[in-house]
């Protein structure tokens, strides 16, 4: 029983491995129990040291430092390659983000043009139509839409196209025809009258000169032209 | 608005760029040898395994040679370098543990070990790696280093970044507790 108060110290004094207390040494020296504890928990220690010792202070094969080398290497040259895998992918995801938005803006126009393909119609142009238009510049003939095309399509020579609505088609046809047979009415029309218009809105009216000195009256018919007025009435 | 810079500056910074990287490379080739070794013991430590501590290894190499610009005091960059290869080791142990539970919970059949894998296996060695496990990654880094060659308390508590009494009670502590269960 009077070991059991060493009990704490023998295992401090086998983990630390380092000197004896002096109370307690003078106990080992009259205790055997105590000393063979002693001795079994140092070799118990000794035991936990050299196996953790064996197993940590295990050395790499030879070719690991070799390998670790190459392995550096690689990375130095695949970190240039890294960035250009995301210039890659950055490129890649701007294609799809350009094939997913490309669809949706450029369906307005093609689908306006779908949807108006209905009410569209060709204007056969005669050359004097043609010429008239192009002097005029904002008729009927060339319309908002055909105006809208891109460059390419407006260099190439093709009739215009006017967007009519449905239920004004056969009036725009008609019209058309009388333009196309230089009837006078559309005529009048498709030529240009704008600089008239300007001309007799600002132009002062032309009244000739008239003598008023005739009509003058002596008092002596005046009073009796009021007196003929008078007697009249 | 954006600065002008002279071409011939472009080519002097990245010139001076390119023998920066050149002069962290070589000091980084110095320290490969000793630092290797470092991280493959501590990863070893960890798992038991030479050919999954080389992974460990060269694992947490890479990733300090990543870093290393960063990390141009020694001191720490070791510290860091131990830090990552055991942060590294325990989880890779730890996905390994799990694969091997669902590995054995689908294979039924698998082949049992002979008396010669028991006879090859050291009984002491795997009951002190079960001891070790049980421990806390503290006190278990502590014990690791501290086994290590040419660790004394006071490098590793240098490494640790920690003070030396506080080093030495954990690994009084940690190897308490391995004699308690392997007694």
């Amino acid at each position: 029983m009077t070991c059991d108060k060493y009990e704490n110290a023998l295992l401090l004094a086998a983990a630390s491995n380092g000197e004896l207390d002096a109370k307690l040494a003078r106990h080992l020296e009259r205790c055997s129990t105590c000393r063979m504890t002693l001795r079994s928990e140092r070799e118990l220690f000794s035991r936990i040291d050299s196996a953790l010792r064996a197993q940590v202070n295990e050395d790499p094969r030879p070719g690991f430092l070799a390998q670790l080398r190459l392995q550096l290497s690689k990375e130095l040259t695949a970190r240039p390659g890294s960035n250009r895998a995301w210039h890659v992918a950055g490129a890649a995801l701007a294609l799809v983000l350009v094939a997913m938005f490309y669809p949706l803006v450029h369906a307005r126009p093609s689908s306006v043009q779908g949807n108006l393909q209905t009410p569209t119609i060709r204007v056969p142009q005669s050359a004097e139509v043609r010429k008239s238009a192009r002097a005029s510049g904002d008729l009927g003939v060339r319309s908002r839409h055909h105006s809208k095309r891109s460059a390419v399509q407006s260099a190439v020579p093709q009739e215009p196209e006017v967007l009519v609505p449905q239920d004004e088609q056969k009036a725009f046809a008609q019209f058309v025809a009388c333009v196309a047979r230089r009837d006078s009415e559309a005529q009048a029309v498709v030529m240009p009258a704008a600089n008239k218009t300007v001309n007799r809105n600002t132009e002062l009216p032309q009244v000739s000169f008239v003598d008023i000195a005739g009509l003058q009256l002596a008092r002596a018919r005046q009073e009796e032209w009021i007196n003929q007025n008078v007697s009249s009435e | 608005m954006q600065e002008f810079t002279w071409p011939g500056l472009i080519a002097e910074t990245e010139l001076a760029f390119d023998l920066e990287k050149a002069a962290l490379r070589q000091e980084f080739e110095r320290r490969l040898e000793e630092c290797g070794t470092l991280a493959f013991r501590v990863a070893l430590g960890v798992l038991r395994n030479a050919a999954d501590a080389e992974d460990i290894a060269q694992e947490a190499m890479l990733r300090s040679y990543r870093r290393f610009a960063r990390l141009r005091d020694p001191s720490r960059f070791r510290a860091w370098l131990v830090r990552i290869s055991f942060r590294l080791a325990l989880d890779h142990g730890r996905s390994a543990r799990r694969r091997k539970q669902r590995e054995t919970a689908w294979a039924t059949d698998l082949p049992k070990p002979t008396a010669e894998d028991f006879a090859a296996s050291n009984e002491f060695g795997r009951r002190l790696q079960e001891a070790m496990g049980a421990l806390s990654e503290k006190s278990r880094l502590v014990l690791l280093l501290t086994s290590m060659d040419g660790h004394s308390l006071e490098e590793v508590a240098e490494l640790l970044e920690l003070p030396v009494g506080t080093v030495k009670s954990r690994l009084h502590s940690a190897r308490k507790q391995l004699a308690e269960k392997l007694r």
